[in-house]
């Protein structure tokens, strides 16, 4: 049976990654097993793997090499983290989970502390209007099948992405829609609901989440957190309130992305005034 | 580069194991030994071939008696058969009626008199140096002078054609020539002597013949005939004997590869014992080989081979493999049309991903705001599904709308060729071959009918079919031949843009019906965005290129809005005004449906006011009654319902304007094309479209002197927001006191949705324009502004402007042009030309932006042809690109189809009858 590895350490967000991965594992028809790298496993760590039923397994060595080796046993399906910090504070994610994001090839929850737990039923997938991104969801949403649940498409227009038209809102934000769903939500779900907003993507998907309730948030992200890089993962862990999950992607897949390079035409003319 | 003879007994060469869809060859020693011998077998195949559509075409120096008396064939098509006899000078067509000249080059006397002058000069000359030759002939056109009068070469047989060669050359070289070459250069200059400056000197190593045609001029007549019926070089087999060299100097088959037939099969049957030129197959055999050639293209036709298109890269749209994401806009940029309906290109073999859907013109479901252009899906209807990732291409040929489709299957190859007959609208016709796992029989006939009523699809189906495919098949190209004919324009110096121009002729043409109605949707028949509901796109965008090369499409583009100027009328009157008050968005029954509100892409619920306030579609409808009026001189629609349209949209502009008490006429709370900004009072375009509106009814015939005088009172009244000082009209009341922003210097890019970049209200409150709105009335009625407020206007305007719809860059590139502006007019031009080839607004997979492909040729025809109707005269006052060549358009004015060619050092321009053309202000031509 596939597993999902609730990774433990003594910190506030024990409790919600046991309930997190537990939630998660019903999803994907996987078992949990709780996983503590240290020696000083029988505080937190222990006791939240005890409350929800399960036998912690320790081990010892450096905690990132051990994490990652274990999540990417087969058998493994996905790993949940907790993030640090105390509830009403930023969270900046502790560098072992930042050194796991980075080098983990699965998909990996990162839960918050103050996280309540609570089974998955609607998920917030932005989406950049990229195939890559746009493959992010499937981990979850192609093993689902026979959960009901709600997929909230969020894309946000940045001021990169604005399109270059918008003729009659009337009709095109539809067919747009329409079009931007068809490429790139090849789940296989009934429903998917598309949301579209403009502005600052890292606001808008954290204004999302609240607005539709999101239980948990899917990114796809390339794993490179660089200087500069992923500003919009890095923002969402830090100042979401929603599990959010993340998905490793391949960068090497063409980036189609919805708005046209602009060296497929030639730009604009200034003016000669 | 020579090839090399292979003995006939192997198969056919790969290059020719495929159909022709035209086969061009010489006659003696190609089609026939000689002209003795039986062509029995060749009558019977030129007669079936032609019943099952192949055109065919002897060329040949000899007269036609010779041809037909040795071939008889009395074709009953749907391919013809032409004879073009007499070295170029005369084409005859042979078919059940007989045989008849169709064309012929006369002599002047003048020119009799040079030939026989050059002829007497040249055998003067070879007699000089001891050579005894002959003049033996005057043929029509040509002298003949025998080279070598001697018994035992009266009349060589073509296999001596190395003997009588050699015995030639060594009668020169006697008398000091060099050989046949130097003969020929002899017969060359007492022709040019003789005041014959392009006279045609050839040899058949027996004969010089001086002449003013040679088969090259057949060759080109041919190439021309075909490209009429829609047949391009590429699907053209040209057959000869004698492509190599003789004597020094080119086959006189070479003649035939003249520059139009590049992309044709060039084949030799003959000996060719210097070899044939690069490109050409020697294949050797002589007619037998010929006959056999004829034999398996008549077996092709027999079998039901799938027709190639051409794979001209100036005329098409090629897809290869299937690709997800832009599988739909694929679907749009490949769809068939016929005017009457248009079929999405989905693959023949359905796949998940496809929005496949047949669009019939003018059908529409449900009410109100929902309504929407119907959408059928039984088309092709063939059994299996597409393969994942499949070896597919896809190739549309633009010049006769045959969409060819080619897909490597485990079973076999499947073929398919589809069209929209533009014979008969209304009709689907599909060939396929492919494996019998597939196709019962491994091979498909099929047509459908879609629109009209049940019985008329019965009979128009029964129609086809008893008509078979063939005969649609070729009367569909000829059709789609003829439009080009009309409307086709040629950019030189710019491949890229003249193939996405092509693109856009070849949807415009598509998407509109010539006869009763035309409705004609934003997305025409491509797609179902934006439910196919008639805007101003159609009367201002679409219209003018119909009006000016197809008048009868616009005509039926005006009968749309004719039949429903009763719901116009009544539209006026509930809102307590006269005459027609126009819909913004319209559909069947002629009112109103744009949806009254939508989500924006901030997910905002926003209202939609332009069904109530954008009212300059009013003067729209009217302005597009007066443009094809302009062009076509059509009285009786003037007279009719041409001139209902023009004064019922006076009457409600009458009714609209309010008169302060200083006497100034005003239009409040409209919306312009600048639909950034809304309500606003005294909208520059509205109010001038208004008043040119009036003016323009007041000049028709059987108006009550009393309504034309409140007309043109109210007419001269209307404010237009126009400031003296600056030159400059002011886009509406208040528009200056905005914020001064220049979307130019703050957005990141342009074009670009200002509206969302800023948020509607920052952009309501500021100077940022979404196309063009004062600066569209420069572009649509010029003599109803001040003479010389272009270029402030662009000035002003255009850095405010953020081009956030897509009919802004062709009206740009117009106006560009039209103020000089060269590189900025070519820059949104290819701009325009590529909205849909690139899909730069995220929808073409809903179907086509028909509006901006109007702009694109009204860009190149009003913007930089400088084109436009004045009175009974055609204005034209270009600007030409440096990096064009030329620029060249065909058009109708009048009645009168033209050719107007534009280049650096001039204009030329082709009219039948002539019509009084202003070039740069000059008076040209005469009346007709």
């Amino acid at each position: 049976m596939s597993k999902v590895i609730a990774a433990l350490d003594n910190s506030l967000a024990a409790r919600p990654v046991v309930a997190a991965a537990t939630a998660l594992a019903q999803l994907l028809g996987a078992e949990v097993e709780a996983l503590h790298v240290g020696e000083n496993g029988n505080g937190v760590a222990a006791n939240a793997a005890a409350a929800a039923g399960l036998e912690l397994s320790t081990c010892g060595g450096p905690a990132v090499a051990r994490l990652v080796e274990a999540g990417s046993s087969e058998d493994v399906v996905a790993m949940v983290v907790g993030s640090r910090g105390m509830p009403g504070r930023a969270r900046p994610v502790g560098a072992t989970a930042l050194e796991v994001l980075a080098a983990l090839p699965k998909p990996l929850l990162v839960v918050q502390p103050e996280t309540t737990p609570r089974p998955l039923r609607r998920l917030l997938v932005p989406l950049e209007g990229t195939l890559p991104t746009s493959a992010a969801p499937e981990a979850i949403l192609e093993v689902a099948d026979g959960f009901e649940l709600d997929v909230v498409v969020l894309h946000v227009h940045d001021e990169a992405s604005i399109p270059l038209f918008n003729d009659q809102r009337q009709h095109e934000t539809r067919e747009w829609a329409r079009e931007f769903v068809a490429r790139y939500c090849p789940w296989g779900v009934a429903d998917v609901q598309l949301e579209t907003r403009v502005g600052r993507r890292d606001e808008e998907i954290l204004r999302a989440a609240d607005e539709f309730d999101a239980d948990l948030i899917a990114l796809g992200w390339a794993q490179e957190l660089a200087p500069g890089r992923a500003p919009v993962v890095r923002a969402v862990l830090e100042r979401g309130h929603v599990p959010v999950l993340l998905v490793p992607v391949s960068t090497d897949a063409a980036m189609a992305t919805s708005v046209p390079k602009e060296e497929s035409w030639s730009s604009w003319p200034s003016l000669r005034v | 580069m020579t090839g090399l003879a292979v003995p006939i007994e192997q198969a056919l060469p790969v290059a020719l194991e495929r159909r022709f869809e035209a086969v061009v060859f010489d006659w003696d020693g190609t089609a026939v030994p000689d002209r003795r011998s039986d062509a029995t077998r060749l009558r019977e195949l030129v007669e079936e071939l032609c019943g099952r559509g192949l055109e065919l075409a002897v060329i040949t120096g000899t007269h036609v008696g010779n041809v037909d008396g040795q071939l008889g064939a009395r074709p009953d098509g749907p391919g013809r058969l032409h004879l073009c006899v007499n070295r170029g000078s005369e084409v005859f067509r042979a078919d059940t009626n007989g045989v008849r000249l169709i064309e012929r080059r006369e002599a002047t006397a003048a020119e009799n008199t040079a030939l026989d002058s050059a002829a007497e000069a040249t055998v003067a000359a070879l007699a000089a140096r001891g050579l005894e030759a002959e003049i033996v002939s005057e043929r029509l056109n040509r002298r003949k002078i025998d080279l070598i009068p001697e018994p035992e070469w009266l009349d060589p047989p073509k296999a001596k054609i190395g003997e009588l060669l050699a015995a030639v050359e060594s009668r020169l070289q006697a008398a000091g020539l060099d050989g046949l070459q130097e003969a020929v250069v002899l017969a060359q200059q007492t022709a040019r002597a003789a005041g014959l400056a392009e006279a045609r000197v050839t040899s058949d190593a027996k004969h010089v013949e001086i002449g003013l045609t040679d088969k090259a001029d057949a060759a080109r007549w041919v190439f021309a005939d075909l490209r009429r019926r829609g047949i391009g070089a590429g699907l053209v087999l040209i057959g000869g004997d004698e492509f190599g060299p003789l004597g020094g100097l080119p086959g006189s088959d070479s003649l035939l590869l003249v520059p139009e037939a590049e992309r044709a099969t060039a084949v030799s049957v003959g000996a060719e014992p210097t070899g044939v030129p690069a490109d050409v197959i020697a294949l050797g055999g002589g007619p037998d080989a010929f006959v056999e050639i004829l034999e398996d293209q008549l077996e092709r036709r027999r079998r039901g081979d799938v027709p190639e298109v051409d794979a001209d890269p100036d005329w098409t749209v090629t897809v290869e493999g299937l690709d997800p994401q832009l599988a739909r806009v694929h679907e749009s940029w490949l769809t068939l049309a016929d005017g009457r309906i248009g079929v999405r290109a989905t693959p023949a073999l359905p796949h998940p991903g496809s929005d496949h859907a047949i669009f019939v013109a003018g059908d529409y479901a449900g009410q109100g705001p929902e309504t929407t252009l119907r959408s059928f899906d039984t088309w092709p209807d063939l059994p299996g599904e597409l393969p994942v990732d499949p070896l597919l291409r896809r190739r549309l040929d633009l010049r006769s709308g045959l969409l060819r489709e080619d897909l490597a299957l485990p079973d076999g190859p499947l073929a398919v060729l589809q069209f929209a007959s533009l014979g008969r609208p209304g009709t689907l016709g599909l060939r396929a071959r492919g494996p019998s796992s597939l196709l019962p029989g491994g091979r498909l006939d099929r047509f459908a009918v879609y629109g009209g009523e049940q019985s008329e699809h019965e009979a128009q189906l029964a129609a086809a079919e008893d008509t078979g495919f063939e005969r649609i098949f070729s009367e569909h190209r000829e059709a789609w031949a003829r439009r080009w004919a009309e409307a086709d324009i040629v950019i030189e110096g710019d491949p890229d843009l003249q193939r996405a121009v092509r693109f856009t002729l070849f949807h415009l043409m598509a998407s509109v019906a010539d006869e009763g109605e035309a409705a004609v949707g934003a997305r025409g028949l491509s797609g179902p965005a934006y439910r196919g509901h008639v805007f101003w796109d159609s009367d201002v965008f679409v219209l003018p290129f119909l009006a000016a090369t197809h008048p009868a499409a616009a005509r039926a583009m005006l009968e749309y809005r004719v039949r429903r100027l009763p719901a116009a009328i009544e539209t006026a009157r509930g809102l307590g005004r006269r005459g027609s008050r126009f819909p913004w968005e319209s559909a069947a029954e002629g009112v109103d449906v744009t949806p009254p509100a939508a989500r924006d892409r901030a997910g905002r619920l926003v209202r939609i006011r332009t069904g109530e306030l954008e009212e300059h579609i009013v003067a729209d409808v009217a302005w597009a009654a007066s443009c094809y009026l302009d062009w076509s001189g059509d009285d009786s629609f003037a007279a009719g319902p041409g001139r209902e349209l023009i004064v019922e949209t006076a009457r409600y502009w009458a009714s609209r304007i309010r008169v302060d008490r200083d006497g100034d006429g005003h239009i409040y709370g409209v919306i312009g094309p600048d639909e950034y900004h809304e309500p606003v009072d005294d909208n520059a375009f509205t109010n001038v479209m208004a008043r040119w509106n009036l003016r323009r009814a007041a000049r028709l015939g059987g108006v009550e002197p009393d309504e034309r005088a409140t007309w043109l009172r109210l007419a001269d009244c209307l404010v237009d927001g126009y400031d003296a000082e600056t030159g400059i009209y002011e886009q509406f009341a208040g528009f200056f006191d905005l914020e001064p922003l220049r979307i130019a210097d703050l957005a990141p890019r342009r074009p670009i949705s200002a509206d969302l970049l800023l948020g509607p209200e920052r952009v309501d409150g500021a100077q940022v324009v979404k196309q063009a709105d004062v600066l569209m009335l420069h572009h649509l009625v010029p003599d109803e502004v001040v003479p010389g407020s272009l270029k402030p206007n662009i000035q002003f305007y255009e850095p405010r402007t953020a081009h956030g719809s897509s009919l802004s860059p062709a009206i740009h590139a117009a106006l560009f042009a039209r103020a000089g502006l060269l590189p900025e007019a070519v820059a949104a031009l290819h701009l325009a030309a590529r909205i849909d080839l690139d899909d730069l607004t995220g929808t073409t997979a809903g179907g086509l932006h028909l509006a901006t492909m109007g702009g694109v040729w009204q860009a190149l025809a009003f913007g930089f042809a400088g084109v436009r109707p004045r009175g009974d005269a055609l204005e034209v006052d270009p600007r030409l690109p440096q990096e064009w060549q030329a620029l060249e358009l065909k058009l109708s004015f009048r009645g009168s189809p033209l050719r107007l060619r534009i280049e650096h050092d001039g204009v030329t321009v082709d009219a039948d009858p002539w019509i009084p053309i202003d070039i740069r202000g000059r008076r040209k031509g005469v009346p007709k």
